[in-house]
């Protein structure tokens, strides 16, 4: 959807003369201290999915608000290339846009929730929400009936008639999101719209972006500094450090992998039961620890060596169709349905569980109150391994998966 | 050696002794009788009827309303305008002046002023509007403003009168010049003080120059502007009497005549109704300049 080329953001009196002493590899602070130029943003390349919501994250001062406003060019970038990529309308270049050419474009595919909101205070909510609409030149009954039906989405209806500054932070920023969606564009940039509101709200207006973009399906660039809001937002993430990005992946990948000790600072104090999912932290049917029991009626058996009474049998296609302990057949169980019932008093020892891998470890440790059996890992219903205590334990406290020795056999 | 000596006391004592007085005076005189020869026709025939034909109409307007109704609008006006006090103070304000005897030369006044706000409005406010856009202009414009609040309206009543003969309208464009500085001034300020983040929300939601002027930063400046007004209002209540010492008439008058024929009275009863008109102007656009929209967030009452 938007397609950033090695963007780079130099500030001060004559930035491009500087550009070859940033491509000759001089860092931010000798820049700044041999040129008296700011290094905002260097070399950044990425590209926006069609309805993903990409978050910029990264200390104050890393460059992320610079980066969002080259986006829309309200900062203009020292170089590098930006593309708007309409699936309808095809590929446009933001950078280099005329004057008259820019402004369509913000009028009509890039629109902007800010940090302190930004509303205007001379102006009811609805004509606030309603502004995008009314620079285009849309009829007042027209904007007006949109707006109204804009904030009836972020639950404001009654609330059309206010001022801004007679309303709480958190439904100040619902009237800037009102505004930024009232002109449907395509792409939202939300510059840490939820960086100046309370704790409380703040999950609160998470939580409801999460329901608005099931529902809408923009495409999101998202900055904040906090890497809670960015794990539970962020279909990927970008990490800035001193104007570079210095790790891109989804939520999980930097948790379990960061690059560098930057991001792994980061990351350290990041809950991993929401991001780390089941798939990560389970031993491969290809461990070592599996072996094979031969065959029963057509299944193949599987036994594990730490758990010497259990026994797993799978079909041709590798599907998990039995399972015995100590010969005796074991009821099975799927993870997500089991949850819905409230838990036993104590974990039943006879129900095997089996979930997706894309379960998050927070729903697995849930599972453990219903079965202190260790928990089945499937990859399109094909059994692929398995959770068991120690694993866990290992895969919450180190963010990572096990080690896995690979069959010799 | 003496000499040299010499020399250096004088350059000490009396350094402008050493040499011929430059003739400035001559020099102003003659540009200005330059002027008045080559442009008196210019000022008459397109400066002054202008100004003459506004003054009228607001004169004509103003004095047609009966003073009993005009008295019902003041005070519909302070009401409206800030608060049923000011109304009532604007009522009883100029009631007092109605019955001092002085109404017409309080209508003639108001007038006056109204012409001049006007004007200076009319050019004040663009000429504002192109200082908080270009700083180079700003900092042209800044000593001509200077010299348009601080040289003495005496200097150039005369040159006025030159150009325009006596009456109203040297009087008016006299206190035009003086009056003007304020709002062009706070349009300026006004405009430059909108903050940053709501020009930045225009420009991202793909706002032209002229939208973000006319939606965004002039509401914002509101307040301000109506901090001009009320100041280019008072400066030009200043005038009056002056104005009235080349021609222009109403209670500028009265304290002129009652000064030059020692009568106290008359003069005392002109500065009162000026006393009084400017307190109901000054209340009434304060008034306005609270009620305006741009207020801040923590402004707001």
């Amino acid at each position: 959807m938007i397609r950033v080329e090695g963007v780079t953001k130099l500030f001060g009196p004559d930035p491009a003369s500087v550009l070859a002493r940033l491509k000759a590899g001089q860092g931010k602070a000798e820049l700044q201290a041999e040129s008296g130029h700011v290094l905002g943003v260097n070399d950044v390349s990425f590209a926006l999915e069609p309805g993903e919501v990409f978050v910029i994250m990264g200390l104050s001062g890393s460059g992320k608000s610079t980066l969002i406003r080259c986006i829309n060019r309200l900062i203009e970038p020292t170089a590098g290339r930006i593309f708007l990529e309409d699936p309808e309308t095809g590929s446009e270049e933001i950078t280099g846009a005329s004057p008259e050419r820019l402004r369509r474009l913000r009028r009509r595919h890039l629109s902007m929730v800010f940090q302190h909101f930004a509303l205007f205070p001379h102006r009811s909510v609805r004509s606030n929400v309603a502004y995008g609409l009314e620079i285009q030149g849309v009829a007042t009954d027209e904007r007006l009936r949109r707006a109204q039906e804009v904030l009836a989405m972020v639950g404001l209806d009654d609330w059309g008639d206010a001022y801004p500054q007679t309303l709480s932070g958190g439904m100040q920023q619902r009237v800037g999101l009102a505004r930024a969606l009232a002109t449907e564009a395509r792409v939202l940039l939300m510059d840490e719209p939820f960086s100046a509101l309370d704790p409380l709200i703040k999950v609160t207006m998470q939580q409801e972006l999460k329901k608005l973009q099931a529902r809408l399906g923009r495409t999101i660039l998202f900055i904040t500094h906090d890497l809670d809001e960015a794990m539970r937002l962020g279909d990927r993430i970008a990490i800035m450090e001193d104007g570079a990005i210095v790790q891109l992946g989804t939520p999980e990948q930097i948790l379990v992998n960061p690059r560098t000790d930057y991001v792994a600072r980061f990351v350290e104090h990041a809950d991993p039961t929401a991001v780390i999912t089941a798939g990560t932290i389970a031993l491969p049917l290809g461990d070592r620890a599996f072996t094979p029991l031969g065959e029963r009626d057509g299944l193949r058996l599987l036994g594990h060596r730490d758990h010497p009474t259990l026994c797993l049998g799978v079909d041709d296609a590798g599907r998990l169709r039995g399972a015995w302990r100590d010969e005796r057949p074991l009821p099975l169980g799927e993870l997500g349905r089991t949850l819905e019932t409230p838990p036993p008093g104590h974990p039943r020892d006879d129900l095997l569980l089996s979930c997706s891998r894309d379960e998050v470890l927070r729903r697995v440790l849930r599972g453990r109150l219903h079965s202190s059996l260790p928990l089945l890992v499937t990859e399109e219903e094909r059994l692929a391994g398995l959770i068991d205590e120690p694993q866990l334990i290992h895969g919450i406290l180190e963010k990572r998966g096990p080690r896995v020795e690979e069959a010799t056999a | 050696m003496n000499e040299l000596m010499e020399f250096l006391r004088l350059l000490i004592t009396d350094p402008f002794g050493l040499f011929e007085a430059l003739p400035m005076r001559q020099w102003i005189t003659e540009a200005v009788n330059w002027v008045v020869a080559n442009f008196r026709g210019f000022f008459r025939g397109y400066v002054s009827p202008p100004v003459q034909s506004v003054m009228q109409t607001t004169q004509w307007a103003l004095g047609g309303i009966p003073p009993g109704l005009f008295l019902v609008g003041i005070f519909l006006i302070g009401w409206r305008a800030a608060s049923w006090r000011v109304g009532l103070f604007a009522f009883a304000a100029f009631a007092l002046v109605g019955v001092m005897g002085v109404w017409d030369a309080l209508i003639v006044t108001l007038s006056l002023v109204a012409t001049a706000v006007l004007f200076c409005v009319a050019i004040g406010l663009p000429l504002g509007i192109l200082c908080s856009r270009s700083d180079r202009f700003a900092t042209l414009m800044r000593p001509l403003l200077d010299i348009m609040q601080t040289t003495p309206p005496f200097v150039y009543l005369v040159p006025a009168v030159m150009l325009f003969s006596i009456g109203n309208v040297p009087g008016l464009i006299a206190t035009i010049i003086f009056a003007m500085p304020p709002m062009i001034r706070l349009t300026n300020l006004g405009i430059r003080q909108v903050s940053q983040e709501y020009i930045e929300a225009a420009e991202a939601f793909g706002s032209t120059p002229r939208q973000i002027l006319w939606k965004v930063q002039f509401p914002l400046a509101l307040p301000t502007l109506m901090a001009g007004l009320n100041q280019t209002i008072m400066l030009s209540l200043s005038m009056v009497v002056i104005a009235a010492i080349i021609g222009a008439g109403g209670l500028g008058l009265e304290v002129y005549a009652g000064l030059e024929r020692l009568n106290i009275g008359q003069a005392f009863v002109g500065g009162i109704g000026i006393v009084l008109l400017a307190m109901v102007l000054d209340r009434i656009t304060q008034g306005l300049g609270d009620k305006a929209p741009g207020r801040a967030p923590d402004e707001r009452p």
